[in-house]
């Protein structure tokens, strides 16, 4: 049994109007996405902005209203409320928000910030919890004078780190980090990263590894999701995703990853460009007539893209993949 | 679970007291610590405190000395007694009745109304608007529709018809008449502000966290906005000294016993008071005059200073 199985997920936000507030319209956030978590993997789910990564995020969490879908976790539906109150579900699922600077309240101590899952789960002695978080920022490499400090104090990496030492507090099954370092710069970022790694291989945790960055991805996850517009649109291991792209929506971001060689520049362009014509020319081959992703289609046992299922075929052959 | 930590941790319980010690040192000092200072540094600013906590100090305690039916006995004799005399240091009015003991007395009863009507409506106010702008939805949605009802009450005409119909009423009931009317204000002003505070990520970080919704409003959101909760508060107050005393002045507040700042600027009705026995009315108006400059200065300073330590945690 998978550490989490997300079934048909659906999150909608609805529009209100008018003086009586009625719903008018919403917006499919997250518009039906099908995926497992196995513990002690990292899961990357990467799409462009507005694709809806940080609600699916955020549904696994609890910290958002689902409309339809169901997220099993040990046998029962977290969806539900009550179901997470009687589990301490957040005990052993925790979150890394993106904004490190304002997912910490700027009028608490980082004891008082660290600490607070600990008051909630755990009910330790007051010598036990000041122990506990002394211990926790010295796994993040930041030294015990940071005990009663504000966040303003520290460097945006810094507190990405405490953020993550909150993640850990408790020692949870699963972190969802939403896009952790994408607001730092990159020496910082391998620096924040080769923490979360560490922190992995010590304590066995799962991540749902949520980037918009392919790039970042690569380097953490083990199994990728692509999400477009609210729906999946490939999901494969890091080498069916990174060697074999089918879906022209993973190529486009693929060709956005940076080059860092520079004599290949120019090479890179041309073919960011290509693909880029590509997308354009032949929407409707990828889409269906509403714009919409279509369902996904299995062409390996490890590797499904969101197309008819001819051209699935077709270009999974063309790609010279095993066929499922 | 413990051994866990332990074991990926060079940090034991050996290091705990030396370490609590280290960070004691390097240890920030609180905001209120840096109001505080910041308050110190502004001289102008800490004689109108002075002015102000003395001055209340000193009306609450003088009060006590002071027989009110007594005071309030004409006495022909003192017949617009001329001010800086043995008998009376500040003359007296058309009755023969001491002004610095009315004074005193009165700015007792008006310091006092206001007082007890910012502590009730902006508690009432604060939590009004915190409660509506965290829940949002539909909680939010009915709360703001009472609070477009009250807006919609014309109030001075309300209080009025309110205290006429009461048969008895003293400084208590009349504060209470009063907060029905004075919390929209504070409570719009934080509800906007919590909406925006409710969004930030450490709230949902502390949701994740294990902590209940009122813990989370009261003590990870309202000291997010202290700042501006002072501010509100000292600026309502003195907007309220103003309340009770033009409605006493226009006649529907306190009854005409019980002096205050409002009766005895009602003094300046007469023409003749205004002319002749400029006494009975001038000190009451350049008591409250002080007071709410002296009251709004504070407000400044604490605003500057608070915005002071609010941009010390916005800078990075
Ligand atoms: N509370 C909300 N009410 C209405 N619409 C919302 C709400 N939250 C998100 N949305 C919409 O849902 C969509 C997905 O948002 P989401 O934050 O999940 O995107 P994202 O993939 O995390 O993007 P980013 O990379 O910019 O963080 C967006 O179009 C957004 O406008
Ligand atoms: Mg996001």
């Amino acid at each position: 049994m998978s550490l989490i199985e997300i079934k048909d997920l659906k999150v909608h936000y609805p529009i209100r109007t008018g003086f009586w507030n009625r719903i008018t319209d919403s917006v499919r956030a997250v518009d039906g996405i099908t995926f497992n978590i196995e513990a002690g993997e990292t899961y990357g789910l990467v799409g462009e902005s507005g694709s809806g990564k940080s609600t699916t995020g955020k549904s696994v969490v609890g910290l958002e209203k689902v409309t339809s879908g169901s997220i099993m976790y040990k046998g029962v539906d977290i969806t539900k409320k009550a179901n997470r109150t009687k589990l301490d579900y957040n005990q052993d699922v925790q979150m890394i928000f993106q904004d490190s600077l304002s997912s910490l309240n700027p009028r608490k101590r980082i004891e008082d910030i660290i600490a607070e899952p600990l008051r909630n789960f755990e009910h330790l002695s007051k010598d036990d919890e000041k122990l506990r978080v002394l211990q926790l920022l010295d796994i993040v490499g930041l030294d015990a004078d940071a005990l009663y400090k504000y966040p303003h104090q520290f460097s945006g990496g810094q507190r990405q780190r405490i953020g993550v030492a909150r993640a850990v507090a408790t020692n949870p099954k699963l972190i969802i980090a939403d896009e952790p370092v994408s607001a730092l710069d990159l020496s910082v970022q391998a620096q924040v990263l080769n923490f979360m790694k560490k922190i992995q291989r010590e304590f066995g945790i799962s991540y749902l590894f949520i980037s918009h960055d392919l790039g970042v991805v690569r380097h953490m996850c083990n199994n990728i999701a692509i999400m477009n517009r609210g729906r999946l649109v490939e999901i494969g291991t890091r080498e069916d995703i990174y060697n074999h792209p089918l879906h022209i929506y993973t190529k486009r971001l693929l060709a956005a990853i940076p080059e860092t060689n520079v004599n290949q520049r120019a090479a890179h362009r041309a073919s960011r460009l290509a693909v880029e014509k590509i997308y354009q020319e032949q929407q409707s081959k990828y889409y269906d007539e509403n714009g919409e992703a279509f369902p996904l289609i299995q062409v390996s046992p490890t590797h499904a893209v969101a197309l008819p299922e001819n051209i699935a075929k077709q270009l999974a052959s063309q790609e010279g993949e095993v066929q499922a | 679970m413990a051994e866990n930590f332990e074991q990926h941790s060079d940090v034991s319980a050996a290091d705990l007291a030396r370490l609590t010690q280290e960070a004691q040192a390097e240890a920030t000092p609180s905001t209120a610590k840096i109001i505080w200072s910041e308050f110190k540094a502004d001289k102008p600013a800490m004689a109108a405190l002075f002015i102000i906590v003395g001055f209340i100090l000193f009306v609450m305690i003088g009060a006590l000395f002071i027989n009110t039916p007594k005071m309030m006995e004409t006495n022909i004799m003192g017949y617009f007694n001329q001010p800086f005399t043995s008998d009376y240091w500040l003359g007296a009015d058309s009755g023969g009745r001491s002004v610095a003991k009315q004074l005193i007395v009165g700015s007792r009863n008006s310091i006092g109304i206001a007082i007890g009507l910012t502590i009730i409506s902006s508690t009432f106010g604060i939590c009004w608007g915190l409660i509506s702008g965290y829940f949002n939805g539909y909680i939010d949605w009915g709360m703001q529709r009472v609070y477009d009802f009250m807006m919609m009450l014309p109030m001075t005409m309300m209080i009025i018809v309110l205290v006429t119909i009461i048969p008895h009423y003293n400084s208590v009931t009349l504060t209470l008449i009063f907060s029905i009317f004075y919390w929209e204000g504070t409570s719009r002003l934080i509800r906007s502000r919590t909406l925006a505070e409710s969004e930030k990520d450490y709230v949902s970080a502390s949701r994740t966290s294990g902590t209940n919704h009122w813990k989370i409003i009261f003590r990870e959101i309202m000291p997010n906005i202290s700042s501006l909760i002072i501010v509100d508060c000292t600026l309502s107050f003195a907007e309220n000294i103003g309340v009770e005393t033009g409605l006493s002045y226009l006649g529907f507040g306190l009854p005409s016993q019980t002096p205050s700042l409002g009766t005895m600027i009602a003094n300046a009705n007469d023409p003749n008071n205004i002319t002749q026995y400029w006494w009975t009315w001038l000190p009451a108006a350049l008591e409250i005059i002080i007071l709410c400059l002296s009251i709004s200065y504070v407000g400044q300073v604490l605003r500057r200073a608070a915005d002071a330590s609010q941009r010390q945690g916005a800078a990075d």
